[in-house]
């Protein structure tokens, strides 16, 4: 018997480990993503991509459901998913840009804030603009802070500043149809409850 | 549709492994022959299913079908054709079909190169592969599906292969290392047939050993290429990082080590036999720990794919059936393996055994140092890193026992050696290793006790190899006519021996020599270093095909002549966003010079890395040198006796008396 304890020793050794592993999967790599949902809006105050004098910071969320949209001149599939954006705001979706420009990287040579706003201007004329502004994370701040990973991403806001939804990707008639409405349509009935109620 | 002809054809691979796993194993037990006679063509029907839906995968990726998830987010339209191929093992989904598929040809490997063992035997063995082969099917088409569609919504363009994965190196390091992986599973499958069976004898052994040989082979150029690839893409010149997912790799390397020399005891002497044994099932279950590590994202590391739970948690009850199942039949059965040898306290033997415990003891170092940090966390206690200074340490005290061990080893007798013979070889080389030594690091400046040890240590393995070569002359005739008497085998051992001696001497040299810089430098500029001289000429724009990004041009002069010339890219991979180093490297034997380029500073001057790596080339040319040395006692010949396969008396007498 004491002989078959040696021989069990690598098993339970094995166990030993597994429970860690188990409970290692379920911790941290999941935590980042999820801990910003039903959270305020980060702290930040960022100037209008097209006027350095105009300055935004989280109250531009208040009152009102907001699509935030993560995006660049520079992005193939962001020029593909403006169009459906702009169809959402000619329906009264809000859609704010959060602009996120590479070319500004102090590694490569910078692209003139100049030249950025004619890029955009061509952009948006070509394919349409859902914006009704867009803030200029030109120091990519904001995105670090609601943990953005690429772009297009797009956020979810509710009209008390909190996120409710985080999209990584193109947004599409079938990701809005299937992913935001829910959501979007549960946001905008508080909305109008809180609307009447103040009324 | 190609797509689903792929996805479909992995259903059919999987019902073949199913079948695999249940006739075969099945009629063994009953000793129905033709129950045994389905392992061979279930085998192979398994993998060409398997190899069939791998090339329909490689042709979305060739095709740039972005309907299909899996080419949408690890191609481009701009990715040149090779790195599209090779895309197919760049994400998760993609890499574990590669490695479905790499497990599906060493059963079919094993069903073709094993007609000399008995068919029973061959029938547990491949039946124990199904049996392995059905979790991972299974969890590709419940879990990680390749073939999925993005239909009707597909992107435009797929979002690009992550650029680190775009180089020479990482087109064959994945293969090669998946290969060692999943070859480990031949002799796991080897060591649990034999505890069903309940038998184990030199036979055994002699079976496994060329399995063995051939994953660890593959194993030790996969991991030398994955180490020469971080040292050139990178961009930091250092070759080793202790990084999780090199660790998940180094682990089975090093029980397999262990699993080789310890299976030439078994083999030769019938000792050690549940040791054999233990070594060989955890040298699989490693591999699949390391998969685990790394494919589910539990550990933060630069390989690490996009983690998910669900996939961490199908593969952890893979992992528990497989790695629990497995150690509680050892539990159960090994208590009756009987070791008959007897062997003295001086002796090959006891030299053998010492390196088995001393490589474990590395492999338990390496496994705590990877998991601590999971453990620590999860108790409550804070985040904590276990970084390169632990591993340096541990390594460095383990290595100094284990080449006394591995000089001595080779010299030594099996069953008894004699202390006086062994004792002055063994003085005669520590004195010539310890003068060669000094005289050597009196060259150097500065001094250093690391780099004197490690040229000890490496002198003192090339010493006591000659020593022992001359030893088997020592009978009269013609020398050459005598070195040709020593069999691949033997040749195999000394080549090895002398690949981790040549590494030593790499790792002891670039740790304690190498010279870095980090400089600021603008066009014109030229700083000196090791006797060189480094002039930047000038930094250019680069524009590849699927990135764009700066160029430095430099020129290296040596003693006032223009010497070599080198261009250190930067490249920022427009699609995926980031940036990456293509360092200039001026190739040596005896030293490296090396040029990153950095980061844009004002006034149009740049950061850069200039250094200078002495012997650095000599640690992947030992890793060679080892790699071959596997090759060529692979190649001995005593591994394909087909007839006294069925006479192990009169076979086992006769390897006695054989070298190694």
């Amino acid at each position: 018997m004491k002989k078959l304890g040696l021989f069990l020793l690598p098993l339970l050794l094995f166990l030993l480990v597994s429970v860690f592993l188990l409970q290692g999967l379920f911790s941290d790599p999941t935590a980042r993503q999820s801990s910003l949902l039903n959270r305020p809006v980060p702290e930040f105050s960022l100037a209008d991509v097209m006027d350095d004098s105009v300055r935004y910071g989280p109250e531009v969320f208040a009152g009102e459901v907001t699509l935030l949209n993560v995006w660049g001149t520079w992005c193939v599939t962001c020029a593909y998913e403006l169009p459906f954006l702009t169809g959402l705001r000619e329906q009264g979706v809000r859609i704010v840009g959060l602009y996120y420009e590479q070319d500004l990287d102090p590694d490569f040579g910078a692209k003139s804030v100049s030249q950025i706003r004619q890029d955009i201007h061509k952009t948006l004329g070509q394919w349409g603009n859902p914006y009704a502004f867009n803030i200029f994370d030109q120091q990519r701040s904001l995105s670090l802070d609601l943990g953005v990973s690429g772009a297009p991403e797009t956020f979810l806001i509710d009209a008390e500043g909190k996120i409710r939804l985080h999209h990584i990707g193109d947004v599409n008639e079938r990701v809005w149809q299937e992913k935001f409405l829910p959501v979007y349509e549960q946001v905008s009935d508080n909305v109008a409850a809180l609307k009447e109620s103040g009324e | 549709m190609l797509a689903e002809l792929g996805h479909f054809s992995l259903v059919l691979a999987l019902l073949m492994a199913i079948l695999l796993a249940i006739y075969p194993l099945w009629g063994a037990q009953r000793g129905n022959a033709a129950l045994m006679a389905t392992a061979r063509p279930l085998a192979l029907g398994t993998f060409l299913f398997t190899a069939f839906s791998y090339f329909c995968l490689s042709w979305a990726f060739f095709e740039n079908d972005f309907s299909v998830a899996y080419v949408a987010h690890n191609s481009n339209t701009l990715l040149p054709w090779y790195y599209r191929l090779t895309a197919v093992w760049g994400g998760h989904e993609g890499s574990f079909l590669l490695w479905v598929l790499i497990f599906s040809v060493w059963t079919v490997a094993v069903a073709l190169f094993s007609r000399s063992i008995p068919q029973e035997i061959l029938s547990r063995v491949l039946g124990v592969l199904g049996l392995v082969g059905v979790g991972f099917y299974l969890y590709m088409l419940l879990a990680s599906n390749p073939f999925e569609r993005l239909l009707p919504f597909f992107p435009v363009d797929g979002r690009d292969l992550n650029p680190l994965l775009q180089d020479f190196g990482m087109i064959i390091h994945p293969p090669l290392l998946y290969m060692g992986y999943v070859g480990f599973s031949v002799v796991f499958a080897f060591a649990i047939a034999a505890l069903i069976a309940g038998r184990l004898d030199s036979t055994w052994a002699r079976w496994s050993r060329p399995w063995t040989l051939a994953a660890w082979v593959f194993l030790t150029l996969g991991i030398a290429l994955g180490s020469w690839w971080a040292y050139k893409e990178l961009g930091w010149g250092g070759w080793w990082f202790w990084d999780p997912v090199e660790n998940a790799s180094f682990m089975p390397w090093l029980v397999g080590t262990a699993l080789l020399h310890s299976l030439a005891v078994t083999e030769k002497r019938k000792v050690f036999k549940s040791w054999t044994v233990l070594l060989a099932i955890s040298a699989f279950c490693l591999s699949l720990l390391g998969t685990f590590l790394v494919r589910s994202g539990i550990l933060v590391s630069v390989h690490s794919f996009a983690s998910d739970p669900t996939r961490g948690l199908f593969i952890l009850a893979l992992l528990m059936l497989v790695i629990g199942g497995s150690l509680l039949l050892y539990a159960l059965r090994a208590p009756q393996l009987r070791s008959i040898g007897r062997y003295q306290l001086l002796s090959r033997e006891m030299m053998l055994i010492g390196n088995n415990i001393l490589l474990s003891a590395a492999t338990l170092v390496v496994l705590l140092g990877t998991l601590l940090p999971l453990v620590h966390k999860e108790l409550g206690l804070g985040s904590i890193s276990i970084g390169a200074p632990f591993f340096d340490q541990m390594f460095v005290y383990l290595v100094v026992p284990f080449v006394f061990l591995l000089a001595m080893g080779p010299l030594s007798r099996w069953k008894q050696q004699s202390l006086s013979a062994l004792r002055s070889q063994v003085l005669q080389a520590l004195l010539i290793s310890i003068g060669a030594a000094l005289l050597l690091s009196l060259g150097t400046d500065p001094f250093s006790y690391m780099a004197t040890l490690g040229l000890l240590l490496s002198l003192l393995i090339v010493v006591t190899t000659v020593q022992e070569i001359r030893q088997r002359l020592a009978g009269d005739g013609e020398v050459l006519v005598q070195l040709k008497k020593l069999t691949p085998s033997h040749w195999g051992m000394v080549l090895g021996h002398l690949g981790f001696a040549v590494m030593i001497i790499g790792i002891a040299m670039v740790t304690s020599f190498s010279i870095e810089r980090d400089v600021r430098m603008s066009p014109g500029d030229s700083i000196d270093l090791a006797g060189y001289t480094f002039r930047l000429d000038g930094v250019k724009p680069l524009q590849g095909p699927n990135y764009t990004g700066h160029v430095a041009i430099m020129d290296i002069y040596q003693n006032g002549e223009k010497y070599s010339h080198v261009e250190a890219e930067k490249r920022f991979y427009t699609v995926q966003r980031s940036v990456m180093t293509e360092a200039a490297i001026d190739v040596g034997v005896t030293r490296d010079l090396y040029v990153a380029l950095g980061e844009q500073l004002n006034n149009g001057a740049w950061a850069l890395r200039v250094y200078v790596k002495p012997f650095i080339r000599w640690i992947w040319a030992g890793a060679l040198l080892m790699a071959i040395g596997g090759c060529l006692s692979l190649s001995d010949k005593r591994y394909r006796l087909k007839k006294r396969a069925h006479d192990p008396v009169s076979a086992t007498s006769e390897r006695v008396q054989e070298a190694c």
